[in-house]
């Protein structure tokens, strides 16, 4: 194919391109294209929708977790050593946000405490206890959207009305994670102890008896990350202070990019001088590093993926070879007949590369349209027909067929393949339409292991175009040999060929 | 008559391993502008292969052809290909129709060969039109005006052996080079074949050269001659 294209005249194609279509289309004459031209096509099409599919599939759970986990957390976590408490926090953040590309900044009293429901004197579950001033931390996070509920942590209606139901001093208000609340029962409006130190008994020294504090529950966060969902909760951050006895401290700040894909670059920036003399703060953590495993791994499934479905379209690209092996095969004599007439190895070995290259070429692109609808389906969330009417469909068209077979109607044998060829395509894509719908991970029970409530779904356009160019190349260079193989028959052989 | 192609000490081995097979063992023979030259011979003689050589579809040992003065032994595969297009029609004891195509399909490929080389140099004054519609009078002057859209499956024999000679003539060769036209043909049809062929050279002057060993058919070329151990019998 390629090697014509440097003739500027495209006329001269003209015989190549008259025998090899007429090879392709009609093995027999009264069917519409050759059943061995169908099967090769199909084969490079499965080989290449499978590829769009699984990379779109792998792809959109790369991008699920890295936008949640983006929306979710802080580009850069900024630590001293040992998570040391510090006091200037406020002076601190005003020198980090100087710093080129950062949006915010908030501070945050991590902390980590035991809890257990009102009605329990049993340990529910040890969390992990954010302490965030709201204003300043939705800035960072979107805290807020995640939130069903309230997040006013000191509203004092909310407050005395949980104190004066449940009888107990209530401290503040919680916003408790979504699965960690349902894990252990408690809703919206309930009381939950927390134990957040423990302290020496003056009475008997030997033991330790625990500080206990109540917090109402205000609302719940549903990130759709597991890993926060099942072990987080907010409180204010003067409350966290407050309990964990550090007035006025942080141990963590929290920072927001511009751009969440220069945070390596801008984390070093603030652990280098000039920056780190006014901010002194030693340890810093991107969101990358921190999934760092997981985005290897991802990287490693794409990369293992690309390989095993370059493997499935070079398997399609033998089919094409063998196909034109045997078509060689079955003309040999008609290679002969035409080197006799005049043609030139050129024009035999063309007729061949043209005949597997178009098998090449509509099967790339059928591939690609299946590939690219079937993502569309599986990304699309509207009420579908039943299948039933597919189904209708296909048997009507088959009865259809057996008639005009049994009967010999309609004598015109092309137009009938045509029209039966559109009339298939059409309800093959309206049975993906009725059967193909997006997959909840949620009633697969895989809601957990992948973070995401459905099977997230991403095409990327630049691989897509590399899978068609890779397929095409493939295919192209499957025609070679077999192309060559009859371009140097011997005519006389070949004439005498039985 | 003008000599149109002269065959000087033509020699032709085929190798087996060591062992030499010798077919053409010094081959001389004159052959002239217009004229029907039948070639006769027992089979295995090597008649066929002669025919190969001047159809160059095979190089000889040893000897050389002149053709219009020219020594067609020392051409390049390239320039050989668009030799058989141009100067040389072939019929063969099948037809060797292509199955694809209908016969007027089949007629005209000789000449679309010829555009696509053509049309590699520039030269735009062959078309397909013209092409078809040279085509279309072949078969007309064969008698076959009424098969033009018939595959090779829908036609006779000697209906498939018409559409080759027709096929053979369309880019108008100084030669026709026949082996055993009508080997593969009963009595009567091959009577026919031969009519046609014999008016063809009465009107168009072409060269034909026949292999055979059909007597009857060597009775109506101009001229026959003998190949008899690898030489022309005196």
């Amino acid at each position: 194919m390629f090697c014509l294209l440097q003739y500027d005249n495209l006329d001269y194609m003209k015989f190549d391109w008259f025998v090899a279509s007429r090879y392709l289309l009609s093995r027999r004459k009264q069917s519409f294209i050759s059943i061995i031209s169908i099967i090769s096509i199909i084969g490079v099409s499965l080989g290449v929708a499978t590829v769009i599919l699984v990379i779109a599939v792998l792809d959109g759970v790369e991008h699920g977790l890295r936008d949640r986990f983006l929306a979710n957390e802080a580009h850069i976590v900024l630590r001293d050593f040992g998570s040391a408490y510090f006091s200037d926090y406020d002076r601190k953040i005003e020198e980090i946000k100087k710093v080129n590309g950062v949006v915010a900044a908030s501070p945050v009293v991590y902390s980590q405490s035991a809890i257990f429901r009102q009605d329990n004197n049993n340990i529910d579950a040890v969390i992990l206890v954010k302490g965030i001033d709201p204003e300043l931390e939705e800035n960072v996070t979107g805290f807020s959207q995640f939130v069903k509920g309230s997040t006013g942590f000191k509203d004092t209606r909310i407050i005395e009305e949980a104190s004066f139901i449940n009888d107990v001093k209530i401290t503040g208000g919680i916003v408790l994670g979504s699965r960690l609340a349902f894990r252990i029962g408690v809703n919206e409006g309930d009381v939950l102890r927390l134990v957040v130190r423990m302290v020496e008994d003056a009475l008997n020294p030997d033991s330790l008896y625990p500080i206990i504090k109540h917090f109402v529950v205000i609302g719940l966060y549903e990130s759709e990350l597991t890993v926060y969902d099942n072990q987080i909760a907010f409180i204010h951050i003067e409350t966290a202070q407050e309990i964990y006895e550090k007035p006025g401290q942080a141990n963590v700040i929290l920072v927001r990019l511009e751009d969440a894909e220069r945070a390596p670059e801008i984390a070093q920036k603030m652990t280098e001088p000039p920056a780190f003399d006014k901010i002194q703060m030693p340890m810093t953590t991107t969101w990358l590093e921190t999934h760092a495993p997981l985005f290897a791994a991802l990287e490693l499934e794409k990369i293992a993926t690309v390989i095993i479905e370059a493997l499935i379209i070079l398997v399609a690209a033998f089919n094409i070879a063998s196909t034109l092996i045997m078509t060689v095969m079955e003309k040999t004599r008609d290679i002969g007949t035409l080197r006799t007439l005049g043609s030139s190895r050129g024009n035999i070995m063309r007729i061949f590369m043209i005949q597997g290259s178009v098998i090449g070429m509509l099967g790339t692109f059928i591939g690609t349209a299946l590939g690219l609808g079937l993502c569309w389906l599986l990304s699309t969330n509207i009420v579908r027909p039943t299948p039933w009417l597919a189904l209708g469909l296909v048997v009507f068209l088959i009865l259809i067929q057996i008639v005009i077979a049994i009967r010999h109607l309609l004598p015109y044998a092309k137009i009938r393949g045509i029209g039966f060829t559109i009339l298939w395509v059409i309800a093959i894509a309206f049975g993906l339409y009725c059967l193909v719908e997006p997959i909840s991970l949620q009633e697969l029970g895989l809601s957990q292991i992948y973070q995401m409530n459905q099977l997230p779904i991403r095409v990327n356009w630049f691989f897509v175009g590399f899978i068609n160019v890779l397929s095409f190349v493939i295919c192209w260079l499957a025609t070679i040999y077999p192309a060559w193989q009859a371009a140097n028959l011997n005519p006389i052989e070949a004439l005498q060929y039985e | 008559m003008d000599t149109l192609i002269t065959i000087d000490n033509l020699h032709k081995s085929f190798y087996d391993g060591d062992s030499e097979l010798k077919v053409l063992k010094g081959v001389n023979l004159d052959i002239y502008t217009s004229e029907i030259l039948s070639i006769m011979g027992a089979s295995g003689v090597g008649k066929s292969t002669l025919l190969h050589i001047l159809g160059t579809l095979d190089r000889p040992t040893s000897g050389s052809i002149l053709y219009e003065d020219e020594d067609i032994t020392t051409f390049s595969e390239r320039q050989l290909a668009s030799f058989r297009n141009n100067a040389i029609g072939f019929v063969f004891q099948f037809h060797q129709l292509l199955p694809e195509f209908t016969a007027l399909e089949n007629v005209a490929m000789g000449r679309l060969i010829k555009i696509s080389k053509r049309n590699k140099s520039r030269d735009t004054d062959l078309n397909n039109n013209s092409t078809y519609q040279d085509a279309q009078r072949l078969l007309e002057d064969v008698g076959l005006a009424e098969r033009l859209d018939h595959y090779p499956s829908q036609l006779s024999g000697g209906e498939r052996q018409r559409v080759a000679i027709a096929r053979a003539l369309i880019n108008q060769p100084k030669v026709v080079l026949a082996d055993e036209p009508t080997g593969n043909i009963d009595d009567k049809t091959s009577q026919a074949v031969l009519n046609v062929l014999q008016k063809i050279n009465e009107r168009l002057q072409q060269t034909f050269i026949i292999v055979t060993h059909d007597s009857r058919l060597a009775e109506r070329a101009d001229r026959t001659v003998e190949l008899v151990d690898g030489k022309i019998a005196d």
